[in-house]
C-alpha cells in the first residue's frame, strides 16, 4: 500500500511556505509515487504559483489531494493521519490532529534553509513533546552532506541544458510579451527594500542597457512609478510581467543574465538556475538574517576558482540587505558577471553532487526514531 | 510548563517517560524569527546521555527540583564537591557540570540541583566576574567595542571581548550564553 503523507503549510506571508511546500509535495507525488495530501490555510496564496488550484475545501492539482486548512479543523472531515506527517516550516499540526496521531506515526519539522554549520548538528534530531504521543524528527535542508540536501527534480539539469542548447529563452520571452534582445536582462525577484532607488538610478547610468524584468506586485509598482518620475537617461527599462507557475519560473530564470531573488524556493531556484544571483533574504529581528547570508556566502565564495574574484558579488549582496547599496556595487557587480557566471555553473555542479531533499526525507521517515 | 528557550543548564526535563537533565543548551535562529534549542540532556533513570532539538517556543515539562545554595569547595576527580553554610558536602559528577567548569572558582557561590535526594548538576548565577589572564595588546583607537578578539580567563575558558581588553581586566560574563557582558571597573 502507498504510504500516505500529509504536509501542512501555513502562509505566513509571501509566497516562500506554500512555494516549498508545492514543490515538495509535487516531488513526492512525481518522483517518489507517494499519496500526497497538502493542507493549506491560504489558497490564493497557492493560486498564485499554480493556477489550476480553485478555492474549495478539497480538490485534486496534479495528483495531489489539496485541502483547504480551516481555523476549525476536525478530524471529522480530515479522515485518518498519515503515515507521515510533514509540519512545514514548524507551523504547528492543528491540535486534533495532534491528538489522534500515533505513537508511531512519523513526525516530521521541516526546517529552514540555511548555510550555517549548526544546522548538521541539529539535522536529523528528534524530541518529545507532552501532548503527543510520537516524536517529532528534525529535518533540515543543508548545503552540505550531513544536511538534507536541497530540493533537485531528476531532470532539473537536463532540462536546462536542454533549454540553453534550443536558445529558447526567446520563445519563453515573448509568452510574457518581453522582447529578446541583446540587454542585460535582470529579474528583480525581491521584498521591498531601501536599495531599489539607488539601483534603478546606478542601472540608468548605463552605459549597457538593462531590461528589468519584476513580477507584479508593491516592488514592481514603486520602480515603475520611480522610472515614470523623472526624465532618465534611457539605459533602464522596467517592465511588470505576471507572476508565472511554479513549473514555468525554472525558465524565467534560465533565461535572465542575472536574478535578484528572494526567501527560500526562489533562491535555490536561482542556484540551480547556474546563473549570477543575488539573494534578498528574508529579513530577521536583531540581523539574524546577515548572519545567515554571511555563512551562505562563505560556503558560496570559498568553493570558487581561487582567480576569480567574487567580492563585487559578497559586497553587493551585503549592501542590499543591509540597505547601504551604493552605484558603485551595481557597476562591480555588472563587471564581474563573466567569473559570476563561470562560478555560478561550478556551483550548480557541485549542489547536484549533494543529497537531493526528498530522496533524503524519504529514507529518513523510513528509519525508526 | 516552561518554554525551551528559557531552560538552563541543570534544569530537568520531562522527555516522553524520562525525566533528563540538561548538559548543555545551544540556541540559534532559524528562519523567519523562528529558533531552535539544541539540548545535550542526560537521563536520569538509565544515565544515557543523547542530544534533542526543539523549538524555541515549544513548550516542555520542567520538573520541580530541590535546590540549595553552597559554595564551590574542591575537585575529588571524577566528583566536584559544594558546601553549603552548615558545611554538609554535595557532590556532582564532572560530566553533569555541563558549561558550569567554565567558570568554576574556589568559593563561587551558585545552587546545586536535587532530584530525589541525589545532587544532579549545578545552577551558576546569571553572571560572573572573571579576570583576563591573556589576550593580545589592545588595538589602540578602536574604542567602539564593535571589533572582538578573543580573551582567557583564568579557567583556561576563552571567549570573544572588545579589543580595548586588557590582561588584567574584569569582565562580567553571561554564564548562560557564555558571553561577554561589559568590563568592571
Amino acid at each position: 500500500m502507498t504510504p500516505r503523507w500529509d504536509i501542512f503549510c501555513k502562509v505566513v506571508d509571501n509566497l516562500g511556505d506554500i512555494g516549498v511546500c508545492w514543490r515538495l509535495a509535487r516531488l513526492l507525488h512525481d518522483e517518489h509515487g507517494l499519496a500526497v495530501r497538502l493542507w493549506v490555510d491560504d489558497l490564493a496564496a497557492h493560486q498564485r504559483i499554480c493556477p489550476g488550484v480553485v478555492i474549495c475545501d478539497s480538490q485534486v492539482v496534479s495528483g495531489i489531494e489539496v485541502r483547504h486548512w480551516p481555523d476549525d479543523f476536525s478530524m471529522a472531515t480530515a479522515g485518518q493521519v498519515a503515515e507521515v506527517v510533514i509540519d512545514a516550516f514548524g507551523c504547528g499540526l492543528p491540535a486534533a490532529y495532534l491528538a489522534a496521531m500515533p505513537a508511531d506515526a512519523v513526525w516530521v519539522n521541516l526546517e529552514y534553509l540555511s548555510a550555517e554549520p549548526w544546522v548538521a548538528a541539529c539535522h536529523g534530531l528528534h524530541s518529545r513533546l507532552p501532548d503527543c504521543a510520537a516524536p517529532r524528527r528534525f529535518f533540515f535542508p543543508g548545503f552540505t552532506p550531513h544536511t538534507g540536501g536541497l530540493m533537485r527534480e531528476h531532470d532539473l539539469v537536463a532540462r536546462r541544458q536542454r533549454f540553453e542548447d534550443a536558445g529558447a529563452a526567446s520563445a519563453f520571452l515573448a509568452t510574457l510579451g518581453v522582447p529578446a534582445d541583446a540587454r542585460l536582462k535582470v529579474l528583480l525577484f525581491c521584498y521591498p527594500s531601501v536599495c531599489l532607488p539607488t539601483l534603478i538610478e546606478a542601472m540608468d547610468e548605463g552605459p549597457a542597457p538593462v531590461l528589468l524584468l519584476i513580477p507584479e506586485g508593491a516592488v514592481a509598482q514603486s520602480v515603475l512609478a520611480q522610472l515614470a518620475a523623472k526624465p532618465r537617461r534611457g539605459f533602464v527599462e522596467a517592465r511588470a510581467i505576471p507572476f508565472v507557475p511554479q513549473e514555468s519560473f525554472d525558465e524565467l530564470l534560465w533565461s535572465m543574465d542575472v536574478n535578484i531573488v528572494r526567501g527560500e524556493d526562489s533562491f535555490v531556484r536561482a542556484q540551480w538556475a547556474a546563473k549570477p544571483f543575488v539573494w534578498h533574504i528574508y529579513p530577521q529581528e536583531g540581523g539574524a538574517h546577515l548572519a545567515k547570508l554571511e555563512a551562505f556566502m562563505a560556503r558560496y565564495t570559498a568553493a570558487s576558482d581561487p582567480q576569480s574574484n567574487l567580492k563585487p558579488w559578497s559586497d553587493f549582496n551585503l549592501a542590499w540587505n543591509e540597505g547601504t547599496l551604493t552605484a558603485a556595487h551595481w557597476h562591480a557587480l555588472k563587471a564581474a558577471l563573466p567569473a559570476l557566471s563561470h562560478h555560478a555553473q561550478d556551483w550548480a555542479t557541485r549542489l547536484s553532487t549533494l543529497p537531493e531533499l526528498t530522496s533524503a526525507l524519504v529514507q529518513f521517515c523510513a528509519k525508526p526514531v | 510548563m516552561k518554554q525551551a528557550q528559557e531552560v538552563r543548564v541543570g534544569n530537568v526535563i520531562m522527555q516522553g517517560k524520562d525525566p533528563m537533565v540538561i548538559l548543555k543548551a545551544e540556541y540559534n535562529k532559524s528562519g523567519r524569527n523562528a529558533a531552535v534549542v539544541k539540548m545535550k540532556m542526560k537521563s536520569l533513570l538509565q544515565g544515557g546521555v543523547t542530544e534533542t532539538v526543539l523549538r524555541a517556543d515549544d513548550k516542555v515539562e520542567l520538573v520541580m527540583l530541590d535546590r540549595k545554595e553552597v559554595t564551590y569547595s574542591y575537585f575529588a576527580d571524577p566528583l566536584y564537591v559544594f558546601m553549603d553554610a552548615e558545611y554538609n558536602q554535595f557532590e556532582v559528577e564532572g560530566e553533569n557540570m555541563g558549561d558550569a567548569l567554565n567558570y568554576l572558582q574556589d568559593g563561587l557561590p551558585c545552587e546545586v540541583v536535587f532530584y530525589e535526594g541525589r545532587a544532579i548538576s549545578v545552577e551558576l548565577p546569571n553572571s560572573v566576574v572573571r579576570e583576563i589572564v591573556y589576550t593580545e595588546p589592545a588595538v589602540r583607537g578602536d574604542t567602539s567595542g564593535k571589533v572582538m578578539k578573543p580573551a582567557k580567563i583564568d579557567t583556561g575558558f576563552e571567549l570573544p571581548v572588545p579589543a580595548f581588553c586588557e590582561i588584567g581586566d574584569k569582565i562580567e560574563i553571561d554564564t548562560r550564553t557564555g558571553e561577554y557582558r561589559s568590563r568592571v571597573k
